[in-house]
């Protein structure tokens, strides 16, 4: 109770407009956005899409309860001890052996058990999600290759024949139509910049760099249409650098790739060599 | 507290530091065996022209004295920039006399910097259609040495500033072209430069070339019988206009026979259901590339899809492409008929699979014309 009246009057500063306005300001602006989900990550959409909304919410809920444990350590002393008549500002502890020790404990333990928890399941996931890329003979692996550029995302597919490189190979600019429950695995570079091909709602995001060849997948559990960004600034247009991800249930996708690998062989031009831009599968 | 000592501190360092290593073994991790700076081979043995600094030298090597070097540039507009960082700017010291127009050389410098940091990508340095992120794009981005536009839905040689800058406000959908939302002043500068960009005595340096706005939209005669029209457009695209010969036929071999009033056991072109790849006149690397009509069901086009966009569309033709100029060779009626059954079939069929796959399939099974 006496800690509470030494307090009191330190309340009077949240009046004042300097510190309040923008206090104010934070709190309903951080709430606004959270009563949006445009703002929120979304739900997951890929199999491995939980392991990352688990690591973010883990993060986040660390992250605040440290937060705002050293915020109210500092805040009470810088309160209690103010400058007041009285009072002649001193060190009286902090300074012996035994105080230095016990600063670094506290600093360690505060490292293991926050960053080292969350460094083990992220090297878990990263092994066991984001490194797996599968087996590329697999018949069940769907092979994408994506040659970014400014400021659009070129993917090719290998059409039914299942071979990069040839007529029916189905070329898209901007859209990806991929199968339900089977792995899409893919190939990137870039003709230009570094671009970052970001599926949000699939927890996928990796660099694309010139002159090499990154590889990503993902395995959609989920129908719909999703989006495709670019998450590397790459000139003035990257804002604009965006597409749509369809995914589509075996039935309908075997429909669809047969159609548009058709269509893709109508619009082949064998003599047009410098259109051909397809590479050998890399693993 | 007391009783712990730094060497239970150095052990917990020990402890943390093998815990990360465990983790960067090489043989199960694929990552780390990604190739790095590989060259990638195309299908027919040529290589793809990875992007390096000999570039800009070999372009700047063609013509001496036209690109000057400045890396501030390239750090404080933050546009264009090679693997270098170097930034390729030069300051216009003539102006230009572009079709009866002056063009002031702080204009072309001001539109030259804007077209190299926004436009030069994909349409090259110079203009000629060919810059680094165009590599194997198909259709090619445009020349601004050929002076041939696709969509700006003129009928003279050459789109007026309007035309253009109504181009590139809407960009090119399904392309890398974007919808630039830059300043009016910014794009008429940028429209002055390109231009300027025109061989001697060809283009906006002929004083012999007509330069035209957009085509009129007429008043459409079928805004209250929409029904009508579109039959009536699937009789002209079918009929009068053989539209079918390049982009697909969206009827039976039997339907096609009793609209064009052909006599039992006519054919018709194989594949009559999918379009028929033809020749164009852009060029790219001094070679003529080929263009695919869209399927209305299925691709996206390029100009607009409303009623006023497709009778323009139509109206005006695509320069240097099989698309020829309708206005005039079919009543203003039949044009606007035609702009609503494409319409209808966008609406009914593009983007609804079951739809789509239905109506087609249905074409395709009763004849012989798969």
């Amino acid at each position: 109770m006496s800690m509470l009246k030494t307090l009191l009057p330190s309340f009077a500063l949240l009046r004042s407009r300097w510190l309040g306005c923008p206090l104010a300001l934070m709190l309903t602006s951080t709430w606004a956005l959270a009563q949006d989900k445009r703002w929120g990550p979304g739900e997951p959409a890929s199999d491995y899409g939980d392991r990352f909304y688990d690591l973010f919410w883990l993060i986040t809920i660390l992250v605040s309860v440290a937060f705002a444990l050293v915020v109210v350590l500092l805040v009470i002393p810088v309160l209690r001890d103010r400058a007041r008549p009285g009072h002649r500002a001193s060190f009286d502890h902090g300074k012996s052996l035994h105080d230095k020790r016990l600063t670094a404990i506290i600093s360690i333990v505060t490292f293991i058990v926050l960053d080292a928890w969350v460094l083990v399941i992220a090297m878990k996931d990263l092994r066991e999600a984001y490194w797996a890329i599968p087996d590329a003979k697999d018949p069940q692996t769907y092979r994408v290759e994506v040659l970014a550029q400014q400021w659009a995302w070129n993917f090719r597919a290998t059409g039914v024949d299942g071979e990069f490189g040839t007529a029916d190979d189905i070329l898209t600019i901007n859209e990806l139509v991929v199968p339900l429950n089977r792995p899409v695995s893919f190939n990137m570079t870039s003709k230009d910049v570094i671009h970052a091909l970001f599926l949000p709602e699939m927890r996928l995001k990796r660099d694309v760099n010139p002159g090499a060849i990154n590889e990503a997948w993902f395995k959609p559990i989920k129908e719909g249409d999703f989006t495709i960004l670019c998450a590397e600034l790459c000139g003035f247009a990257h804002y604009q650098m965006y597409g749509k991800l369809v995914v589509l249930e075996q039935g309908q996708f075997n429909e669809w790739e047969a159609e548009a690998s058709r269509l893709a062989s109508t619009a082949f031009d064998a003599d047009d060599t410098e259109a051909h831009w397809a590479w050998d599968w890399q693993e | 507290m007391r009783g712990i000592s730094w060497q239970g501190l150095a052990v917990a360092f020990g402890a943390l530091g093998l815990l990360t290593s465990l983790q960067t073994s090489d043989d199960d991790n694929p990552h780390a065996r990604a190739p790095r700076g590989v060259s990638l081979v195309v299908t027919e043995g040529a290589y793809l022209r990875a992007p390096g600094a000999d570039w800009f030298a070999e372009r700047a090597k063609a013509e001496p004295g036209r690109f000057t070097h400045d890396a501030t540039l390239a750090g404080g507009i933050g546009g264009w920039v090679d693997a270098k960082g170097e930034y390729w700017f030069v300051e216009m010291e003539e102006g230009e006399w572009v079709y009866n127009q002056w063009a002031s050389p702080e204009r072309l410098t001001a539109g030259r910097r804007d077209f190299v940091q926004f436009c030069s990508s994909c349409h090259g340095l110079e203009g000629d259609g060919y810059g680094r992120s165009a590599q194997h794009l198909r259709p090619t981005p445009r020349s601004f040495q050929q002076n041939k536009f696709k969509f700006t839905k003129v009928i003279a040689d050459l789109p007026s500033d309007e035309a253009l800058l109504a181009v590139i406000r809407r960009g090119l959908a399904g392309t890398p072209m974007l919808p630039w939302d830059l300043s009016d002043v910014q794009l008429l500068d940028i429209i002055q430069y390109i231009k300027s960009l025109s061989p001697e005595e060809s283009g906006w340096r002929d004083v012999y070339s007509q330069v035209g706005d957009a085509i009129e939209v007429t008043e459409d005669p079928w805004v209250d019988i929409k029904e009508r029209a579109i039959v009536r457009g699937r009789e002209v695209y079918h009929g009068a206009a053989s539209c079918h010969l390049c982009h697909p036929g969206y009827v039976t071999n039997e339907e096609l026979r009793v609209i064009r009033k052909d006599p039992e056991g006519t054919t018709y072109r194989e594949n009559l259901t999918y379009p028929a790849l033809k020749d164009s006149e852009y060029e790219v690397l001094g070679r003529a590339t080929k263009v695919m009509p869209p399927d209305f069901t299925w691709h996206q086009l390029r100009a607009g899809i409303t009623t006023a966009d497709l009778f323009q569309t139509i109206a005006s033709g695509i320069k240097g492409t099989a698309m020829p100029q309708w206005k005039g060779a079919l009543p203003d009626e039949d044009l606007w008929a035609l702009a609503h059954y494409v319409e209808d079939l966008i609406v009914s069929y593009k983007d609804q699979r079951p739809e789509r796959s239905a109506f087609m399939g249905g074409l395709r099974t009763s004849g012989d014309n798969r």
